[in-house]
């Protein structure tokens, strides 16, 4: 019920045109788009994802919504090769990336974050970004120039030499955007970034991450449970429930569907 | 960047004071006592490489040392010695003899090539499953060593090694081997792999080869693992397949573990630590069974306390002496902050 109380405070609060609308996007030289196209997956037998299809072109914030089980961090997951897929295909531009492993979706320039953060706890801060960096080819001078551009950028400069054991949670989830960073995606998947953090941690990420799109010309992907954050970032949503989409559009549009209201404050709230 | 060449400087200087410290004291235990300790941080600082960073327990890196030791011995052994030492030698063998700075880099050679050939699909293994091929594959290399007679005599004694290890030249080696493992360590692959070891999944989303980095990892560690061997060689002189076997295995992990496996100082410190407990316990046990005291002798002491001091170090301090920063680190970190609070 508390999630039905944000929304429902999202749908009142917030309204008119996001920030950060994507005034650039004329001006990107060569738009690339990931393409899911009609995907499933399935756990034995349980069908995480039922023919999902799902857009984000760079330069583009797309929010990825829906209860808790919706399958939200399982489709990132099948982006991302973690998961295999039942049928359906995923492209990046003329890459087809269903089938391929974690390894070679990163190389083909997708990064995620996690849901639960998984940074590399005994190396310092500096050495989690800066390994994001190498992996992807970087030389070894231009890995650490670009470490540290993005740690001043991301107010991490000062934490630099600590181990991720010893961050704050608001901290950590900075780093792991870094680290995703580090490795200038061109679409980025981030899994409840904003989890965790207090108020004026949130509102500094949303200001990071609106500019994300613009500065580094990358799709932006996020699945967030903060309302607030999410209606103000993203161009565009995209609202699962029990592994379909129920809606898609802007923020306006998912906010008045009868299938989304009726998936977070349940059946016969539509008509209220 | 800056606290690696720390790092490095002071763990020469502490090679060095053992080095000097013993060939002042002028004790012939002490400077067999001290070149032993510097053979076993060639070893243990060459573990490093592998199991620090990739955090990998590997079982197998003695028998990468026992194959350095009879590499090394057949290509030194002199050729009229052959026919006594090696009466089973492949014919074209017995005239080779080269120096043994040469077969030094051809034990680690040798050793490198075979953990490549043979490691390569053990990689993708991780956890237990890795352990257990790790040690499946000490029993392989202890068990060729002790039946392929022609080229190790057999489980019978090789003798006839020229003794041309000394202080100088193990500390020396030492010295390479800490600068090494310190590079590899903050190489690409060095800093990728302790990525994986902390978390798989996230260094696989960053684009990460994985077994790759590991199967590097794992053949320096052969390379250097064959020139602690080599030179562990021409130190005894003569010596069994047995002494690559379990016992050393377990010395070597215990050093490491109990220093800190995921630093180079750590490998350093556990084995000088675990060198002298060793030392002082089998002298205890030694003068112990001496006196004749209790009812009978008192064997297997030291095992036992070494042992027990592993599982104590593994509850109070599971990352060993230094888990994470190498000591150069700590010192340039602990100025910095005086020099913020001043």
């Amino acid at each position: 019920m508390a999630q039905a109380g944000i929304l429902a405070e999202a749908l009142i609060g917030h309204s008119g045109r996001p920030q950060g609308r994507p005034h650039h996007l004329g001006k990107v030289m060569s738009e690339t788009r990931l393409a899911v196209n009609a995907v499933s997956v399935e756990f034995t037998g349980l069908r995480a994802l039922d023919h999902v299809s799902l857009s984000l072109a760079t330069g583009e914030v797309v929010g990825l919504i829906g209860p808790n089980g919706s399958g939200k961090t399982t489709l990132i997951n099948a982006i991302t090769g973690q998961v295999k897929l039942a049928s359906g295909t995923i492209t990046a531009g003329s890459t087809t990336l269903s089938g391929l492993s974690p390894r070679e979706v990163a190389l083909a320039g997708v990064s995620r974050s996690f849901q639960i953060v998984r940074l590399f706890n005994t190396m310092t801060v500096f050495e989690n970004v800066e390994a994001a960096a190498l992996a992807k080819g970087a030389s070894r001078t231009i890995a650490a120039q670009r470490t540290q551009n993005l740690l001043d950028e991301l107010g991490l400069a000062a934490k630099a030499d600590e181990l991720g054991e010893n961050l704050s949670y608001g901290d950590k989830r900075r780093v792991e955007i870094a680290r995703a960073l580090a490795a200038e995606p061109l679409f980025l998947l981030l899994d409840e970034p904003a989890a965790g953090m207090n108020d004026a941690e949130t509102e500094a990420l949303l200001h990071t991450l609106a500019e994300l799109p613009g500065k580094r010309g990358l799709g932006l992907l996020i699945i967030d449970h903060d309302m607030g954050l999410i209606m103000r970032l993203c161009h565009r949503l995209h609202v699962l429930a029990s592994g379909r989409t129920i809606a898609e559009g802007d923020a306006a549009h998912v906010r008045s569907h009868p299938a989304v209201i009726e998936a977070y404050l349940g059946k016969g709230a539509a008509h209220a | 960047m800056k606290h690696s060449y720390v790092t490095a400087l002071i763990l020469i200087g502490v090679i060095a004071a053992i080095a000097i410290g013993s060939q002042l004291l002028g004790i012939r235990l002490y400077d067999r006592i001290s070149t032993n300790l510097l053979i076993s941080l060639v070893l243990v600082v060459g573990l490093q490489t592998f199991m620090g960073n990739s955090g990998l327990l590997s079982f197998a890196h003695i028998g990468f040392m026992g194959l350095g030791a009879y590499t090394s011995a057949v290509l030194t052994i002199p050729s009229q010695m052959k026919g006594m030492a090696l009466p089973d030698l492949y014919g074209f063998m017995k005239v080779v003899e080269i120096s043994p700075l040469l077969a030094l880099f051809a034990a680690g050679a040798l050793a490198a090539v075979v953990a490549a050939v043979i490691s390569y699909p053990l990689m993708r293994l991780s956890d237990a499953a890795s352990v257990i091929t790790s040690f499946a594959l000490l029993v392989v290399l202890y068990t060729v060593m002790n039946n392929w007679s022609a080229f190790t005599n057999g489980p019978r004694t090789l003798f006839g090694l020229p003794k041309t290890t000394d202080m100088p030249v193990a500390a020396i080696v030492a010295s390479i081997v800490v600068v090494v493992a310190l590079v590899f360590k903050e190489s690409r692959t060095g800093k990728l792999l302790r990525a994986s070891r902390e978390d798989e999944v996230a260094a696989a989303a960053l684009g990460a080869d994985i077994p790759q980095l590991r199967w590097r990892a794992f053949i320096l560690a052969a390379f250097i693992a064959g020139i602690g061997g080599a030179l562990w060689g021409h130190f005894i002189t003569s010596f069994a397949p047995k002494a690559f076997y379990l016992k050393e295995t377990f010395l070597i992990i215990t050093m490491l573990v109990i220093g800190g496996a995921n630093t180079v100082t750590g490998a350093v410190a556990g084995t000088i630590l675990i060198t002298f407990a060793y030392e002082a316990l089998r002298g205890t046990e030694g003068a112990l069974n001496a006196t004749s005291f209790g009812a009978g002798q008192v064997v297997g002491l030291t095992e036992i306390v070494l042992a027990l001091a592993m599982i104590a170090v593994m509850i109070v301090r599971p990352g060993g002496l230094f888990p994470n920063r190498e000591i150069g680190h700590i010192l340039t970190r602990t100025r910095r902050k005086k020099e913020i609070v001043a």
